[in-house]
C-alpha cells in the first residue's frame, strides 16, 4: 500500500508532463542551428512548414547558442549523438569533411530528378565540396561590400559611392580620400566622426586581392602574406589609421564607441547579412551599400556562406535530404531572401528576379550585393584556418595597434609564423 | 562488539557518502587519469595514436607560445598573490574594528566578489577604456596622460593585475577577518601591559597567529592565479601581441578551438605538476614562518 501511495503521485506527475506526440508514426529527424533569438524563430517556422508540407517526416529543431555551438557539434559528432541536419559554418567545414563525418550527397544529389545544379551559382555548390563530391549545401550565402552612410556623404557635399561605383571611379584612392574628408574632430582634438571602420580580419582579404596580394597559396597548403601585394594593401590601411587618421584607434574604438550604427563613421566594410541588422538599428541616418572599391588588381570581394551537412550515420537519409532540398528551395529563399532579406539567395533565378532586385527596403543598391557575388572568389579556408591566422594576426596587430607602421617587415613576420603552423604536423 | 559496531557505522558513513565519491570517481578522478592518457596521445575527438612523450617535447623544445603564456601566468601571479594577499588582509583588519555600521562596510567590500566574472570583465572594460575610461580620467586629474591599458601590450598585464585586486574584499579576506577574531583578546591584552605599541602588537601577535591562515590563503591564491582565465578570454582574448596569453586561455584554445586535445591534456599536466611543486615549496617554506598554537616543534 505504502509503495502504492509513492507510485500513483509519480505517475501522475510523468504524464502530467507528457503532450501528445506531433511526431508519432512519422520518420523523425532532427535539424542543430545557431542564430539569434529572431532567426531561430524564422528557423522554427520554417521546420514547421516542413512538418505540415510533409505528413510522413517530423522534424525537431535543436537551438544551441552561437557561443557553445562548434564545441557541441564536434563533441555530438564524435560521439555519433548528431543530428540528422546541422547547419555548419564555412570556417569550420573544412576542418569537419575531412573527419568523415559528413554525408556525401552526391549520390542523393544524382538520383533527384528535382535537382539541378544549373540552377545555382557555382560558389554555393564550390564551398560544399570535397574531394570532387558535395558535402553540404550551401545557406546564409554572401559577399563583403560595404556599407555606407549616405546622409553623412550628403553633408559633406562628397558624391554617392554608389554613383561613384557606377562610373567606374570607385577606387581605394577615391575611398581613402573620401574618409579622411569625412573624419572630424571637435575644438579639442576629440575625435567625433569617422570615415572609415578598418576591417578585422578576414574582412581585409578583398584589399589584399585588390592590391594584387594572397593570402595562401591555390591548394591552401602554404602561407603567400609575405607577397608584395599584401604588404601594400597591410600599407594601405595602417596608413589610413595612424597617417591619416581616418579610422578610430583600438582605444578609441573600444567599447563600441563608433559602430557604423551610431552614425559617427562614414563607411564600413561588413557581410551581406549585416543589413537585416543595420535595417533595425541604423534608423537614424540614411545608408546603403556599394562593391568594395577598386584597386590595382580589381575590386575582388570574399563569397562565404554556411553548410547545411546531413550526419553520415543518420539513419534518415531520405528523410534528410528532402528537408535539406526544402530549406536550400525555392521557397524557402524567396522567404529568406526576397521576403526577409536576410543575405543572398544561392540560386541565380531567385538573385536575377524582379522582386529580388526591386526592393522598398533599405538597402536599395541591390545590384551591389549581385555584382559583388559576380566579382567573389571564395575566402580561402582550409582546415587548419584558425591556427594560421591566429598565428598571423597577433603579429598583424602590431600594425593595428600602431607598434609598427613598416607592413612589409610585419607581414614577413606573420608569413613566418603562419608558414610554422602549415608547415607543422597536424595534431600537436 | 564493538567492532561490529564500528562496521556497521562505517557502511553507513560509506552509504552516506557514496554519492559524492561516485561524483569524485566518475566526474573528476576518471577524466583526470583519461587526460594523463591522452596527453601521450594525438587526439582530435575523432582519432587518437599514440605518440609517446612527443606532446611535452614540442612543448618545452617547440612551441614558443606555451613560454609566453607561462611568463605571463608567472608574472601575473608574481604581483597578483602578494597584492591580493597583503589587500585582503588590510581589508579585513579595517573591517574588524569596532565601529558603526560595520556590518554595513563589512557587506559593502563583500559585494563586489558576488558579480560574475563575465560581467566584472565587462565592466572593467570600460573602466580601462582609454578615453573615456573612469581610471584613466582619474589619473588625468593628477596630470598622468592616457594610459592605452588593454591596446598597449606593455600595460595588459598590469592592467590584469589591477583587476584582480577587483577580489580583495571576497573570500580571501572573509577568511583573515575569521582568523582575526581567533585571536584572543587576551593577548593584546598582555602586550598592552608590557607597553607594546600598536605595530608591534600586529608585528608579534596578529602576525604571528594569522600566519597559519595566510599560508592557506597564499596557497590558494598561487592556484587561483595560474588558473586567470574568463578576463582575458573575455577582454582581449590573449591581445595584443599575446601579452595577455594566460595560460589556461591558451589550454582553452588548443582544446576547444584547434581540438588537439593530446597537447591540451599535456599542458593541464604540466600546470598540474608546477603547481604541485609550487605548494610543495611552499609547505617547506611554511615550516620557517607559519606558527601552529599548540604544535610541538
Amino acid at each position: 500500500m505504502r509503495t502504492l501511495c509513492l507510485l500513483v503521485p509519480v505517475a501522475l506527475a510523468f504524464l502530467a508532463g507528457c503532450e501528445p506526440d506531433p511526431g508519432a508514426g512519422k520518420t523523425r529527424i532532427r535539424y542543430m542551428a545557431w542564430g539569434n533569438p529572431e532567426a531561430l524563430d524564422l528557423e522554427q517556422r520554417l521546420c514547421d512548414e516542413f512538418n505540415a508540407r510533409n505528413p510522413d517526416i517530423h522534424v525537431s529543431f535543436l537551438k544551441v547558442p552561437q557561443s557553445a555551438y562548434l564545441n557541441k557539434a564536434i563533441v555530438m559528432f564524435a560521439s555519433r549523438t548528431a543530428p540528422d541536419v546541422v547547419r555548419i559554418d564555412h570556417f569550420n567545414f573544412p576542418s569537419l569533411v575531412r573527419k568523415d563525418y559528413f554525408l556525401n550527397l552526391s549520390p542523393l544529389i544524382a538520383r533527384d530528378p528535382e535537382f539541378k545544379s544549373t540552377d545555382y551559382f557555382p560558389a554555393t555548390l564550390d564551398e560544399g565540396r570535397y574531394k570532387g563530391d558535395i558535402f553540404g549545401m550551401n545557406v546564409l550565402f554572401g559577399a563583403i561590400l560595404i556599407y555606407y552612410n549616405k546622409t553623412m556623404f550628403q553633408k559633406a557635399g562628397l558624391e554617392d559611392p554608389y554613383e561613384l561605383y557606377r562610373k567606374g571611379e570607385w577606387t581605394y584612392e577615391r575611398m581613402r580620400q573620401s574618409a579622411i574628408r569625412l573624419s572630424k574632430t571637435d575644438q579639442n582634438g576629440r575625435p567625433t566622426q569617422f570615415g572609415l571602420i578598418l576591417p578585422p580580419w578576414p574582412l581585409t582579404v578583398p584589399i589584399v586581392w585588390a592590391f594584387g596580394g594572397e593570402v595562401l597559396s591555390p591548394d591552401m597548403t602554404q602561407s603567400r602574406l609575405d607577397s608584395p601585394g599584401t604588404a601594400k594593401a597591410f600599407q594601405f590601411l595602417t596608413d589610413l589609421r595612424w597617417k591619416d587618421k581616418a579610422s578610430p584607434t583600438p582605444s578609441q574604438a573600444a567599447n563600441s564607441a563608433f559602430p557604423f550604427e551610431s552614425g559617427k563613421v562614414g563607411m564600413e566594410f561588413n557581410w551581406m547579412g549585416q543589413s537585416v541588422r543595420y535595417r533595425k538599428v541604423a534608423t537614424s541616418f540614411e545608408w546603403d551599400v556599394v562593391p568594395v572599391p577598386r584597386g590595382p588588381a580589381g575590386n575582388p570581394t570574399i563569397l562565404k556562406g554556411n553548410q547545411l551537412v546531413i550526419y553520415r550515420e543518420t539513419r534518415q537519409p531520405e528523410a534528410a535530404w528532402r528537408f535539406v532540398k526544402f530549406i536550400t528551395g525555392d521557397y524557402v529563399e524567396r522567404l529568406l531572401y526576397v521576403q526577409r532579406r536576410r543575405s543572398f539567395p544561392t540560386r541565380k533565378a531567385i538573385a536575377g528576379s524582379k522582386e529580388f532586385l526591386e526592393t522598398k527596403e533599405r538597402p536599395f543598391n541591390t545590384k551591389a550585393f549581385v555584382d559583388s557575388i559576380a566579382n567573389g572568389r571564395p575566402l580561402p579556408i582550409n582546415h587548419r584556418w584558425g591556427e594560421w591566422t591566429n598565428a598571423s594576426n597577433a603579429e598583424i596587430d602590431a600594425l593595428f595597434s600602431g607598434r609598427s607602421r613598416n607592413a612589409k617587415a610585419v607581414m614577413a613576420e606573420a608569413h613566418r609564423k603562419a608558414a610554422k603552423v602549415l608547415a607543422d604536423e597536424e595534431g600537436f | 562488539m564493538a567492532s561490529r559496531l564500528a562496521r556497521h557505522q562505517a557502511r553507513w558513513g560509506f552509504a552516506f557518502i557514496l554519492p559524492w565519491l561516485l561524483g569524485f570517481l566518475i566526474f573528476t578522478a576518471g577524466p583526470m587519469l583519461a587526460s594523463l592518457y591522452l596527453s601521450f596521445t594525438k587526439y582530435d575527438l575523432h582519432s587518437s595514436q599514440w605518440v609517446g612523450t612527443e606532446n611535452y617535447r614540442r612543448l618545452f623544445q617547440e612551441d614558443p607560445l606555451f613560454w609566453k603564456a607561462l611568463d605571463n601566468t608567472v608574472r601575473y601571479a608574481v604581483f597578483s598573490v602578494p597584492l591580493g594577499v597583503i589587500g585582503s588582509l588590510a581589508i579585513a583588519i579595517l573591517l574588524n574594528q569596532n565601529v558603526r555600521g560595520q556590518r554595513l562596510f563589512r557587506t559593502l567590500f563583500y559585494l563586489p566578489s558576488l558579480v560574475p566574472a563575465v560581467a566584472s570583465a565587462l565592466l572593467w572594460q570600460w573602466i580601462f577604456n582609454a578615453d573615456n575610461g573612469i581610471l584613466n580620467t582619474a589619473l588625468g586629474v593628477i596630470g598622468i596622460a592616457p594610459i592605452e591599458w588593454l591596446q598597449n601590450e606593455q600595460w595588459t598585464l598590469p592592467a590584469f593585475v589591477l583587476m584582480s585586486l577587483w577580489g580583495v574584499g571576497g573570500g580571501r579576506m572573509v577568511i583573515f577577518l575569521a582568523g582575526l577574531q581567533g585571536i584572543p583578546d587576551s593577548y593584546y591584552e598582555a602586550a598592552r601591559i608590557d607597553g607594546a605599541s600598536p605595530w608591534i602588537q600586529f608585528r608579534r601577535v596578529t602576525l604571528p597567529m594569522l600566519s597559519p591562515v595566510m599560508f592557506f590563503n597564499v596557497i590558494l591564491g598561487v592556484i587561483g592565479s595560474f588558473q586567470i582565465f574568463t578576463s582575458s578570454y573575455i577582454m582581449t582574448g590573449g591581445g595584443p601581441n599575446n601579452a595577455s596569453l594566460f595560460y589556461a586561455l591558451y589550454l582553452f584554445r588548443n582544446a576547444f578551438e584547434y581540438f588537439k586535445l593530446g597537447k591540451a591534456s599535456a599542458l593541464a599536466w604540466v600546470l598540474f605538476l608546477i603547481l604541485l611543486v609550487l605548494t610543495f615549496i611552499q609547505f617547506r617554506m611554511s615550516k620557517r614562518w607559519v606558527y601552529y598554537e599548540g604544535a610541538t616543534s
